[in-house]
């Protein structure tokens, strides 16, 4: 690489006006997002479309004083948090389970579980629904959580097995001959130095909750229904045509908290990310 | 019986004992996960794969009278199924290969050696965490017809006014667009990472033998790369068989069904025409199909390393 710097200056040069625009280019849309969100009704709809103009904050107060948006962004917290909290528990235990200890047909029951990431949505929304219904748990929030752990949990125990299993042996090892119990180990030794990995997990885990779309529309009508439904709902309404304002102060209000976490986390999730799509 | 054989029995019990205990905390680590895969992901399955074989009870709002194999063939035989596998098939054609192949061309870019590489990549981050149903919704706006920014622009070089909702082709790249906006951020941070870990020394090697930049390319580095390209690929896969939220967001299906992708039809038979019994069997074959090809993507990927 340095040497090509060297020799091919121009080539060099070029690689990072390319690389500058096409981030330019990805990061456009949510630029104008935020942008709009700050028009005015007559802002929105010019012609050409208006990069200068009086902001307000118009959108925002309007949507989220809402009586369908509010509780819903509660609703979205809630559930992600606690399907996240929940997830990452079991499927911790889980991942461990599959990266240190040897119990008799627990590595089939991963690659069962890796499957299961292949496994459509649609295909348990249905069953779902339906024995949520009889059960009378349709629009709970724990039924949204229960549901988000199906492909939480994989996923969480999936990142941490091959977290583990970067960990040397030894740790564990001296502290059970020290005396420790093995969740004395676990939980005294190996969780503790697993933080960043956990963390990045976790927060993973938090903006899969955050975004999930199909569970929540069948799932949920009012009382526990997320942001992403109304969202759906905002960009699917034909009757009152294009809502432009309202779609993008939900959308920002929907992604800048999500952006700001992923950022001050970046160096974690990469690393997971990576992770993620080579080991395992 | 003397003394030490008492110790000695009471050791094995003992033993025994501790033994049961160590295979309870074995297992105790492990049994959360399996009872909620159990209940959660197992029985769902069967559950549907049961309801697919019945006649649905609207009713009771359960599985109802056996049929069989009524509801497949009934299934096999509407066209609406075989026209969205086919739309499916298409978007996952085109979307798939062209996210990987940005993906690894824009990480070589941004992995440009300069100050701002580090900022250039954290900035990659921020399309891969949009929600997909929000994706959806901007890109609707900007690829208004009328009023759309995207439109606009194309006008600058002669092209358009484009009607990216109402015809079937820009429906369904629009969707792709959409979906390669943002997903290829995803293969761009991996790509990036997977870049940076290339041993460097077989490039000067390369190099020294007098290997220009396009055999280096291709006899160097993307051999190099096969078994994170396949891994990346399959990852994508698994995201891209569930394409539901950005659909919904931008064409809902149109125009006509030029864009109704599989799961979008499923919900739709399912949750707005109420036929369970049909929607489960659509499901399961869905599911079948997905199960086939991921086993078989896997299997590649493993032969890839070994290749490589």
């Amino acid at each position: 690489m340095s040497q090509a710097r060297k020799r091919r200056p121009i080539g060099q040069t070029l690689r990072i006006v390319g690389g500058v625009m096409v981030s330019i280019i990805f990061l456009f849309p949510v630029y104008w997002m935020v942008l709009t969100s700050f028009k005015q009704q007559v802002d929105i709809f010019t012609s050409p479309p208006t990069f200068w103009f009086e902001p307000t904050i118009a959108a925002y107060a309007e949507y989220m004083t809402r009586a369908d948006i509010l509780p819903r962004l509660i609703n979205t917290v809630v559930v992600a948090t606690l399907s996240a909290l929940f997830s990452i528990i079991v499927g911790t235990m889980a991942g461990y389970a599959l990266a240190r200890i040897q119990i008799r047909g627990a590595a089939t029951f991963g690659a069962l579980i890796l499957l299961s990431r292949g496994v459509p949505p649609i295909a348990l929304a249905v069953p779902m629904f339906l024995v949520a219904r009889n059960l009378g748990l349709t629009d709970q929030h724990i039924t949204l959580i229960l549901a988000y752990s199906t492909f939480l949990v994989p996923y969480v125990m999936w990142l941490m097995r091959s977290f583990f299993l970067s960990l040397p042996r030894e740790l564990e090892e001296s502290a059970m001959i020290d005396g420790c119990s093995r969740y004395g180990a676990f939980f005294k030794i190996i969780l503790p130095i697993s933080l960043p990995g956990l963390l990045s997990t976790l927060i993973f885990s938090m903006i899969l909750a955050w975004e999930e779309l199909l569970f929540a529309l069948v799932l949920t009508n009012r009382n526990a229904s997320t942001i992403p439904v109304a969202i759906a709902g905002i960009a699917g309404d034909t009757v009152n045509g294009a809502n432009w304002a309202a779609l993008t102060a939900v959308g920002t209000i929907t992604v800048v908290p999500v952006v700001i976490f992923a950022l001050l986390v970046q160096k974690w999730l990469i690393k997971g990310l990576a992770d993620g799509a080579t080991k395992g | 019986m003397t003394a030490t054989d008492m110790t000695g029995l009471a050791g094995r019990g003992e033993r025994r004992r501790g033994r049961l205990k160590d295979l309870i905390t074995r297992w105790s680590f492990m049994a959360p996960s399996i009872v909620l895969m159990i209940l959660l992901l197992a029985y769902p399955i069967f559950y549907t794969i049961e309801i697919s074989l019945t006649r649905f009870d609207i009713a009771t709002f359960s599985a109802g009278a056996w049929v069989g194999l009524d509801n497949y063939r009934e299934v096999m035989a509407d066209y609406r199924f075989w026209d969205s596998l086919w739309v499916t098939l298409i978007y996952l054609v085109i979307a798939l290969p062209l996210q990987v192949a940005l993906g690894f061309g824009i990480a070589f870019l941004i992995n440009a050696e300069w100050a701002g590489r580090g900022f250039i990549r954290a900035l990659f981050i921020i399309p891969m965490v949009v929600a997909p149903v929000v994706a959806g919704g901007i890109w609707r706006m900007m690829l208004d017809p009328l009023w759309g920014i995207v439109n606009h622009w194309l006008g600058f070089i002669g092209i358009g006014p484009l009607d990216w909702f109402g015809d079937p082709a820009l429906a369904m790249a629009t969707i792709i667009i959409i979906d390669t906006w943002r997903w290829t951020p995803f293969i761009v941070l991996i790509a990036t990472a997977a870049l940076l870990a290339l041993p460097k020394d077989v490039f000067e090697a390369a190099k020294i033998d007098g290997a220009n930049w396009w055999s280096t390319l291709w006899s160097v580095a993307i051999p190099l790369l096969v078994p994170v390209i396949a891994a990346t690929f399959v990852i994508r896969w698994l995201g891209a068989v569930k394409m539901f939220d950005i659909v919904l967001a931008s064409t809902y299906g149109g125009p006509g069904k030029a864009t109704n992708v599989i799961n979008l039809f499923i919900y739709e038979e399912a949750f707005r025409s109420l036929r369970f019994a049909e929607s489960a069997a659509m499901a399961v074959i869905v599911l079948v199909l997905t199960m086939v090809l991921t086993a078989l993507f896997l299997r590649g990927t493993r032969a890839l390393e070994d290749r490589y």
